[in-house]
């Protein structure tokens, strides 16, 4: 058995226990919401304000309000890209994985996962596709020769950072009333799933780690964790998207993504929402040091 | 677009901010020698995109376009 089936058959109780709960509350993503026929991005919030990329720099507090909203609205439309093509690469992970011989006891917690993943990007289509566009990723892989351990790992950590950071901006814009019902919605709905993931998530990771960095040489382990480091910046910097600041018809957008991703105010936004993901692995001895690079 | 000198003394520092203690050259074998790996690529687009004023398609991008400092000012510099 490889390290990962080792490790699932150690969280099989908690994949047993969300699959229960993934029953429980299925749902059809065609018939649980009305889409409204158009939008108003300069009147309505669509991403919580304090949450835009250009919150705490000179270029927000020079725009009137309604440059504001549609700010707004082009970040949302840039958050539910990046979810899109997260969760594209988590499903092409998951389906790599679902039967494989090592992992048939899980298959069936795998189905629900690369499910509700599937659904979620109904939701963020749906809405990029109706209202704004799906904006591209700078997201790139040409593959890896490294054993089937160190990329399931990679995979499960790499899912779960990027789950963490957008499962925050999921809790907070879900409870703000400021926003549009329809940016509420899609947020709560993402949140309620991606909860269970996070439990997964997390009790996979460890279980993986525990299992696996013994038999890692110190270079494999460096390496892992320069990965890590590199992609919570990747992850981060898909937030400051100079295509979301030329939609919103902002001058300069990739001198002014950088002067957002440099400004003190965004810097410190991105180590507190990040602070509970990096004392997890910090505290997992996944990590040994801080993400100094992404803030 | 920024002039190819410019290009290839901002990729210089990219690289070598990665390559620790290792030798580089603009000829260096950057994935091959593992130098830069998958991970780094997006920061690598975004600051290519930068230089260029202009987007870069993901969707369009092989292996060897990131081979060295040479193939990467030859696929994405001035005269791309």
């Amino acid at each position: 058995m490889s390290a990962l089936g080792d490790a699932l058959a150690e969280v099989s109780q908690t994949a047993r226990r969300l699959s229960q709960l993934s029953r429980r509350t299925y749902q059809n993503p065609y018939i649980l919401f009305e889409w409204p026929d158009a939008v108003e991005p300069e009147r309505d919030w669509f991403s919580t304000p304090e949450y835009v990329s250009l919150y705490g720099t000179p270029v927000w507090a020079g725009l009137a309000e309604p440059a504001r909203h549609r700010v707004a609205f082009h970040e949302a439309a840039g958050f539910y890209s990046l979810n899109i093509h997260g969760e594209k690469s988590l499903m092409q992970g998951l389906a790599a994985r679902l039967y494989r011989g090592d992992l048939v006891d899980v298959a069936d917690y795998l189905h629900h996962f690369l499910d509700e993943e599937n659904k979620h990007s109904v939701y963020f289509g749906g809405f990029c596709t109706r209202y704004a566009r799906v904006h591209r990723t700078r997201q790139a892989s040409f593959g890896t020769d490294r054993s089937h351990d160190i990329d399931d790992f990679l995979f499960f950590a790499r899912t779960l950072i990027f789950e963490e950071i957008v499962d925050h901006y999921n809790r907070v814009q879900a409870r703000d009333q400021r926003l549009h019902p329809l940016a509420r919605f899609i947020n709560d709905n993402h949140h309620r799933e991606e909860a269970r993931h996070l439990v997964f998530g997390r009790c996979l990771v460890t279980a993986l780690w525990t299992a696996c960095a013994p038999t890692w040489s110190q270079s494999v382990k460096d390496e892992i964790r320069d990965d890590l480091h590199q992609f919570v910046t990747n992850c981060w910097r898909e937030y400051y998207h100079p295509d979301v600041y030329a939609d919103a018809r902002l001058d300069d957008p990739w001198e002014l993504a950088e002067v957002a991703w440099s400004a003190p105010a965004q810097k410190a936004h991105r180590r507190m929402v990040s602070a509970g993901c990096q004392r997890f692995l910090l505290a997992a001895g996944i990590l040994v040091e801080e993400w100094t690079d992404a803030f | 677009m920024r002039s190819e000198a410019e290009i290839r003394t901002r990729l210089r520092s990219f690289v070598r901010r990665r390559a620790g203690d290792r030798p580089v050259s603009d000829s260096t074998p950057l994935l091959a020698d593992r130098i830069l790996r998958s991970v780094h690529v997006p920061e690598l687009i975004l600051l290519l995109e930068r230089l260029r004023g202009a987007p870069i398609d993901v969707e369009r991008l092989r292996p060897g376009d990131f081979d060295s400092i040479d193939a990467i000012v030859e696929r994405f510099g001035p005269a791309s």
